[in-house]
């Protein structure tokens, strides 16, 4: 479970979070939208530990981020907005790396990178370096490398940028097995017929405050996600 | 105009941020760069008026000037080499430059006009004060000396720039034909590196000739080189006429620079950009291995640095430098011996240089260890894989040990290289031998802890380029002062001891002393390292 706890983060006098909370349990796929910079990737790294935040605190599975932040990111993969990796490293080097990182056994190392390699038709190319890779490459060795230490948070960035439809479709599948797993799958995103098909949850950001968090149906009712974001995005 | 002042303003804001301070808050943050920045300009002030007072009652001030002006010359010349194929080519913002509706040529000439800018920058660090040292040695001076300072501070980088950038774009030719590009990138700038030292170093019959021919220094300095011959003539009789000649000179040398290089200059840079994946068609099985979070740290970590061809020369300079002057004492150890002892007003035997040779070494192995500071890129060549390390389940400490680890692999292999043939060759005794070893670890560490300390105050993760990070940032600047100033210090107190105490004691205390350094550094590491560095993000 993640538990967001009041938190509040400042850049200078601005605060781009602003005292949010809210709560992800296990067994959802939980949806983050807002507008550009409307606080996303800022919270998105507090919850994953790029970003210190200065109020509130955030809990993974019973475990604070601020307190004991190793516990915490064992738990957790993060896929960013812009597929970063070292572009000089093999495809199977950089895997190996964050396998070795997150102290991944031999097996299961070897069992999901052929796994998710062949879901992503990508086993041919895991011997090239990776500056030879397209962003969409790039994008799928970033989603090998956070599936194959088993996280029990999947914690995602526009996920879906620059995928190929093919990419989007297994995604979407790999996505629907972790919550049968009873894990979390939390991302942000700007496409949202696929949010509104896809996730039990969600959660609309604006200026830095949560103005509206609840169950799919809850949020929408009868109308669609779309038609939703953009009455509460019209409201000053 | 008004496009191409956009412009450079636009790209100057990005890539010449060398005092861009991250806090805002900090007051020794900011001061500390002014502070270290002046320090370096009175050392070489201080420098300048020695050698000015030990030429002074021969008249020779002014040929003094030229030739510190002729070093500098040199210094950006060599610089340039290793600088210029990353700052043409292979740059971050093509993406950016490119698409506009603006000629190719007047992105070469903001390029060009970056790497001139900083140049302009960095010797003025050196050049200032030596003009000013002059002053008090030159006599009576008019107006003309600070007019003509002045204008060869401006003049003084553009024909280095020029010839160096020739040899980037030479390299760069050839390494875009190559499937390991870094590694050929590295070879081909230390070939042209070493070379023009071993040109350099081996002038003795031309240096003969130039001291028979102190009178004729002008036309010898107009020979070897024209701006300076130039800059000498202006000073001692100052003529409008050679000024405008001069500026006419280089005007010309720019507009057929920049006309040659613009029609292939993005048939090159585009070739430079296409990576292609290079197969061994019998091997294309991928094998997955675990190993340990060190291991794979370090690995990471070597892996970066031979991939970046300028971080390798920058430091592989002091330390095939070093080597050199290794091999050349081991083949040449007699004549070396000779010309020691034959230097009148020094009172010294073969019997003492043999006797306190471990001294020297360890002289020797201490410049090299405080010139080699790899740790100050290390965190700015993240980039934005910063985030990725921030993500990983591991202690920042662990991460930047690594990175120390990495690096001191990197230096203590060549200096106990060095020392093992030196060991032989002067049949150097076991014990100062063992104390050299040691050093060659602490000493190189000493410096990768400052470097990676500095880095993590002062990042630079905005660069265009990996030279940027490597040779124009604050964390560079910072590092190669603190060095400078270690290496003077170092020498300062030992030179005095040298023959006065035996060497195992002086390199004991060596040991000793550089033990505390090392243990203080750690813990401000440990203390305030890892604090600033969970403050970093992108």
């Amino acid at each position: 479970m993640i538990e967001i706890k009041n938190v509040t983060k400042k850049y200078g006098d601005k605060k781009a979070l602003d005292n949010i909370s809210f709560t992800v349990n296990d067994g959802e796929i939980f949806a983050f939208i807002g507008h550009n910079g409307a606080g996303k990737t800022t919270l998105i790294k507090s919850i994953v530990g790029i970003h210190d935040f200065e109020e509130g605190d955030i809990i993974i599975d019973g475990v604070s981020i601020k307190e004991n932040p190793l516990e915490c990111k064992k738990k957790i993969a993060y896929v960013p907005d812009n597929p970063e990796t070292y572009e000089h490293m093999k495809g199977i080097d950089y895997l190996n790396f964050i396998c070795d990182m997150y102290e991944i056994d031999q097996e299961t190392r070897e069992k999901n990178i052929k796994k998710y390699a062949s879901i992503f038709e990508i086993e041919d190319k895991l011997t090239d370096t990776i500056e030879s890779y397209s962003h969409g490459m790039k994008q799928k060795i970033v989603l090998i490398a956070a599936l194959a230490h088993e996280p029990d948070i999947l914690i995602m960035d526009e996920p879906f940028v620059g995928l190929d439809p093919k990419a989007v479709f297994d995604i979407k599948k790999i996505l629907n097995e972790m919550i049968k797993d009873k894990k979390i799958v939390f991302y942000s995103t700007h496409i949202l017929d696929v949010a509104e098909k896809l996730c039990s949850r969600v959660a609309i950001i604006k200026n830095g405050k949560i103005i509206k968090s609840g169950s799919m149906k809850e949020i929408k009712g009868d109308k669609s996600l779309e038609k939703v974001f953009m009455e509460l995005e019209a409201e000053k | 105009m008004k496009k191409i002042i956009s412009l450079t303003k636009a790209t100057m804001s990005n890539d010449m941020s060398l005092f861009k301070i991250y806090s805002k808050n900090n007051k020794l943050q900011k001061i500390a760069p002014l502070i270290i920045g002046f320090y370096l300009m009175i050392m070489i002030w201080f420098f300048a008026n020695t050698l000015f007072e030990k030429v002074a009652p021969y008249h020779l001030q002014v040929y003094q000037l030229t030739i510190f002006a002729f070093s500098i010359v040199i210094m950006t010349f060599i610089e340039g080499i290793y600088k210029s194929g990353a700052i043409l080519f292979k740059c971050k913002d093509d993406s950016i430059l490119l698409p506009l509706p603006i000629s190719k040529k007047t992105i070469l000439l903001i390029r060009m006009f970056k790497f001139y800018l900083f140049e302009v920058l960095y010797n003025s660090l050196f050049l200032l004060p030596i003009m000013l040292a002059y002053i008090r040695w030159a006599g009576s001076l008019t107006i003309t000396y600070f007019i003509t300072s002045i204008l060869f501070l401006l003049i003084f980088p553009i024909i280095p720039i020029i010839l160096s950038c020739t040899i980037g774009v030479i390299t760069s030719s050839v390494v875009a034909n190559f499937k390991h590009k870094n590694a050929m990138q590295t070879v081909l700038s230390l070939i042209f590196l070493i070379g023009f030292l071993m040109i350099y170093t081996n002038i003795d019959s031309f240096l003969e000739y130039f001291i028979k021919n102190i009178a004729n220094i002008n036309e010898i300095l107009t020979k070897i080189y024209y701006p300076i011959g130039m800059y000498l003539k202006l000073l001692t009789n100052f003529q409008i006429i050679d000024v405008i000649k001069l500026l006419l000179v280089h005007s010309i040398i720019i507009v057929i620079f920049i006309s040659i290089l613009e029609k292939f200059y993005f048939k090159i840079n585009s070739k430079t950009m296409v990576v292609r994946a290079y197969k061994n068609k019998t091997n294309n099985v991928y094998k997955v291995i675990a190993h340990n979070q060190r291991y794979s740290l370090i690995k990471k970590e070597l892996s970066t640095f031979f991939n970046t061809p300028v971080l390798i020369i920058n430091a592989g300079f002091a330390l095939v430098l070093y080597l050199l002057i290794v091999l050349y004492i081991t083949i040449k150890i007699d004549g070396i011996m000779n010309i020691l002892t034959n230097i009148e007003g020094i009172k010294i035997t073969k019997e003492i240089l043999l006797k306190n040779s471990s001294i020297y070494i360890f002289l020797l192995v201490s410049m090299t260890s405080f010139l080699t500071s790899i740790t100050n890129s290390s965190i700015s060549l993240e980039g934005k894989n910063i985030n990725i390390l921030k993500v990983l389940p591991i202690k920042p400490t662990r991460l930047l040990l690594a990175k120390i680890e990495s690096y001191l692999i990197v230096t203590t292999i060549p200096l106990w290289l060095g020392i093992i043939i030196l060991y032989i060759r002067l049949k150097l005794s076991l014990i100062d031998t063992f104390l050299l070893l040691l050093l060659a670890i602490l000493l190189p560490l000493i410096s990768h802890l400052i470097g990676l300390l500095v880095n993590i105050k002062y990042p630079k993760f905005d660069a265009t380029n990996q030279t940027e990070i490597v040779k124009q940032s604050m964390s560079s600047f910072l590092s190669v002062m603190i060095g400078m100033l270690l290496i003077a210090l170092t020498y300062s107190i030992v030179g005095p001891q040298i023959g006065k105490i035996k060497p195992h004691i002086i390199l004991s205390l060596a040991i000793l002393i550089s033990s505390i350094i090392n243990i203080i550094l750690s813990v401000i590491l440990i203390k305030i390292g890892v604090k600033e560095f969970n403050k970093l993000s992108i």
